[in-house]
């Protein structure tokens, strides 16, 4: 190939890249265009553009499960009407993605490929328990997306391989929630960024907890998901106590840095705080509680916390 | 490689290196110098252009990805034989210009935004610009000006 090329489909994509071990897939290039400009990436490398690719950009459901297409927009994954409804965290997480401009090019895949810590897309994806399809020389194979990133900027894709597509099931009586902090109102990555997602055994301020998942993002070197959620959870309603259990389990699952998005210490302490907000938003979306839409966007979760609170 | 898009309304059969930016090639190919050469990571948004029917920040935008697209620069806002539309008279009646750098990606940003249909919201506008840094003019007569242009299309 010569510096660049735009396969239309997956394997005229793979074969290419198999013959060029140091060609890089381009997506929308929000990363890798500044990444080459400065220097982090090799600015000769041969660029294999993904964008042109027949099928990998739809949002559709086969059966019960909800398809990603891993060159979706961001912008199309926050206005699709499916994951508003059904995969709501998803949404939210989509609509505080940088701008509109940003989000018009950058797409779901690179933002999981490029795995930076702080990546919008991996919490929210990873308590829907989504499991992504990867395509390389030796054929398909799955993957939960919590183990996709291993570390920052760094993920399981070996040389050659693509990701192709998310997959994700949204059973009833089951809500999920976003909610980040950050140091500004737009245009920032998340100093914390908190998915939840409950599963109840029906509708209503009784309906209890059955099944739960709580990821945190940008306070460990990839997306976290908080353990043992379920001792504290399963069985019962999430009441303030249960709430209080769940923000000291998603504190203590924390490795975070100190940096200009905030200290260690204060990212641990909001990581709790917004754990238990997202799960109670999220459990009375379960239970068809809430009909406030998706949460206001960042710097307003004040106005969640109380609705969410009467919910 | 050789790509054909359209800007402004006007057929452009282009040479460039698939991997340059659409911004490279609107200021220094096509002599489009209306968009503006501001941050390069795609933060500040003075280099925003409508593809298709959306807002980009061409400084990363690599032209081997839109071959065929339909381009709008802050050239083309106006229309044909027109100095300036409803928009930038607004930006003008209202002040919302002060150095100006921000000005044209400004524009091109609230244009598609108010194609879009953007809430006529002071909150909604502002969450739509997000892209677009100003560093004089504290966005207030911004936001007036677009708010205007969203009330007055409405009737």
């Amino acid at each position: 190939m010569n510096g660049y090329c735009r396969p239309r489909s997956v394997s005229e994509a793979v074969a290419i890249l198999a013959a060029n071990s140091g060609a890089m897939v381009i997506a929308g290039g929000t990363d890798l265009v500044i990444d080459r400009r400065l220097g982090r990436a090799d600015p000769q490398a041969p660029l294999v553009d993904v964008t042109g690719i027949d099928g990998l950009r739809d949002v559709h459901w086969d059966g019960d499960e909800l398809h990603l297409g891993a060159t979706a927009t961001v912008r199309e994954i926050e206005s699709d009407p499916a994951v508003i409804v059904r995969a709501s965290a998803l949404a939210e997480a989509a609509r505080v993605l940088g701008s509109v401009q940003i989000r018009n090019m950058a797409t779901l895949g690179g933002n999981l490929c490029t795995a930076s810590p702080a990546a919008e897309m991996a919490p929210p994806l990873m308590v829907h328990d989504a499991v992504v399809a990867i395509q390389g020389p030796d054929g398909e194979r799955r993957w939960a997306v919590a183990d996709f990133a291993t570390g920052p900027r760094t993920t399981i894709l070996a040389s050659g391989e693509i990701l192709t597509n998310v997959r994700l099931r949204t059973p009833a009586h089951s809500g999920s929630c976003y909610l980040r902090q950050t140091v500004r109102w737009a245009m920032d990555l998340a100093g914390v960024g908190v998915a939840a997602w409950v599963l109840t055994d029906g509708t209503g301020r009784e309906a209890a907890v059955q099944e739960a998942r709580v990821a945190l993002g940008a306070v460990a070197p990839t997306a976290v998901l908080v353990p043992g959620l379920e001792a504290l959870l399963a069985g019962a309603p999430p009441t303030t106590e249960r709430l209080g259990a769940v923000s000291a389990a998603a504190s203590a699952a924390c490795k975070p840095i100190s940096d200009t998005r905030g200290t260690a210490e204060h990212r641990r302490h909001v990581a709790g705080v917004l754990a238990a907000r997202a799960l109670s938003i999220a459990h009375a979306r379960a239970a068809g509680l809430w009909s406030g839409g998706l949460a206001p966007v960042n710097g307003r979760e004040s106005a969640v916390a109380s609705s969410g609170a009467r919910a | 490689m050789r790509i054909s898009i359209t800007v402004n309304g006007d057929p452009v059969v282009q040479p460039v290196d698939p991997s340059d930016t659409l911004l490279s090639v609107l200021r220094e190919q096509l002599h489009l110098i209306g968009t503006k050469w501001g941050c390069l990571t795609g933060d500040c948004g003075a280099c925003t252009v409508i593809v298709d029917g959306r807002s980009v920040v061409s400084c990363l935008q690599t032209v081997g990805q839109i071959d065929g697209a339909d381009i709008t620069t802050i050239e083309g806002i106006a229309g044909r034989g027109r100095m300036m539309n409803d928009l930038q008279e607004a930006f003008v009646t209202h002040g919302a210009a002060q150095c100006g750098f921000c000005t044209p990606g400004m524009v091109v940003a609230a244009e598609q935004l108010l194609r879009d249909g953007v809430e006529p919201d002071g909150a909604a506008i502002r969450e739509g610009l997000a892209g677009n840094l100003c560093r004089c003019t504290g966005y207030s007569k911004i936001i007036d000006a677009v708010l205007s242009v969203a009330l007055a299309r409405m009737e």
